[in-house]
């Protein structure tokens, strides 16, 4: 299932790519969206910048948007859409957004400012903090579980959950070798938090 | 795939960390940040005679039965990273918390300890590691030196002046003397009023403004940095800077 979603991205990229102008994609050497969020958002229009929330200041009215290779400066205004949060300054720094904006004058104003909502997940599949502790402490092979990493490995190394192995979520077809043999045992997966 | 007991800590990371639980670093990660001389505390939770023999380049010995009695010695900085080691990942096991409960959020114990660094032929020091902990948060990219930008706002550097981008009203209670105000909303249109051949050191309150009037002039070519701190300036012109925590 990947692999064929893998490949209408890559096709949709393809044509976007053709779409742009040259002399556009020169200037704009800066990426207006962070690589991971590539991986399911590839019907992005051309005004439209997806990263994580650097700054916001209230009083020049200005968000500063990371996108890994820079930042995006756009105004906002009391007409700026805000959803997913109460407020532009109430939205945790680092946070993924998605702002859609026009440009008047050079500046980027606007339009709209979507807070990434956490992902739906059938509650069956959720384990708690309550019952992993416990496991973890044991360790994976006392307590014949198997703990997955899904972050990208530089957080990894960073710091993790005692005895999980780093499989990298954009790279887990290429690492299915290192989950357990054991189809039957727990299998648990996580990453840097609800996004 | 076959597997029949999948189950996703959706929580993740951040609940780990903020319930206090153990977190293991990589010896590469470490390595990383010696290599790009980013700032960390390494603690060598060994006896004081092994870490004499030889420890981590870069580490501070405090035995584990000493460690308690140590908290003074840590940063103010809860931020900062702070890796324990043992000879082995066991062997520090047992500290993580005393660290971590004194608000820590970023302390790990680094897996394989002192012997799987030594065994994978990573820089080691001998001999007495320094007694104090020194911990200086790596710049952002683009802040100014609080002393260079004190020295600017003195007007003791000709080749530099200073850029205030809070607002009209703000700077009306007070601005340093000689200082170039426009708020941070309108530096994009009145880069003119910016002189291109003098250094422009900008700040604001906070730092937050002053980041981004330092990113609009910097992509258009002016040689800018910003003040990253807490600043208020009276309406004598005389100012105090505190570094943010």
């Amino acid at each position: 299932m990947n692999s064929t979603l893998m490949k209408t991205a890559l096709g949709l990229a393809a044509v976007s790519l053709l779409l742009v102008p040259g002399t556009l994609l020169a200037k704009d050497a800066k990426p207006k969206v962070l690589k991971p969020c590539m991986q399911c958002h590839t019907d992005d229009t051309e005004n439209d910048i997806r990263g994580r929330l650097g700054s916001v200041s209230m009083k020049a009215e200005t968000l500063k948007v990371d996108t890994g290779g820079g930042s995006w400066l756009v105004n906002f205004d009391d007409e700026t859409i805000l959803t997913g949060a109460e407020a532009l300054n109430k939205i945790e720094s680092g946070k993924e957004v998605l702002v859609t904006y026009r440009q008047e004058d050079g500046l980027l104003i606007a339009d709209s400012v979507d807070v990434k909502p956490p992902a739906e997940l059938d509650p069956a599949l959720l384990i708690k903090l309550e019952e992993l502790a416990p496991l973890v402490a044991m360790g994976p092979e006392k307590g014949e579980f198997t703990i997955v990493d899904a972050r990208p490995g530089k957080l990894f190394i960073e710091g993790h959950i005692p005895g999980a192995i780093s499989i990298y979520d954009a790279q887990f077809d290429k690492n299915l070798d290192k989950l357990p043999k054991n189809k039957d045992n727990l299998l648990v997966f996580y990453c840097g938090g609800p996004t | 795939m076959g597997y029949t007991n999948i189950k996703v800590f959706h929580d993740g990371l951040p609940a780990w960390k903020k319930a206090k639980q153990p977190l293991h670093s990589v010896s590469k990660s470490l390595k990383n940040m010696m290599d790009t001389e980013t700032p960390v505390v390494l603690i060598d939770v060994r006896d004081a005679d092994s870490a004499k023999a030889a420890h981590i380049k870069g580490a501070i010995s405090i035995p584990g039965d000493a460690l308690a009695a140590a908290k003074d010695r840590f940063p103010a900085i809860k931020k900062a990273p702070i890796v324990l080691y043992g000879a082995d990942t066991e062997a520090a096991q047992q500290y993580f918390s005393t660290v971590r409960d004194w608000g820590y959020m970023n302390t790990s114990v680094l897996i394989g300890g002192f012997n799987g660094w030594q065994k994978a032929d990573l820089p080691v020091a001998s001999g007495d590691t320094p007694t104090e902990i020194v911990y200086v948060p790596k710049p952002k990219a683009g802040a100014v030196d609080i002393a260079a930008f004190s020295d600017a706002a003195s007007n003791k550097l000709t080749d530099v002046v200073v850029l205030d981008v809070r607002t009209d009203d703000e700077t009306e209670a007070g601005k340093i003397a000689g200082a170039i105000t426009i708020p941070a909303e309108e530096v994009i249109e009145r880069l003119d009023e910016i002189p291109k051949d003098k250094q422009v050191f900008i700040h604001c309150s906070t730092g937050i403004r002053a980041e981004m009037a330092y990113l609009t002039l910097t992509e258009k070519g002016y040689q800018a940095k910003f003040l990253d701190a807490n600043i208020t300036v009276a309406d004598n012109g005389t100012y105090e800077i505190s570094e943010k925590e």
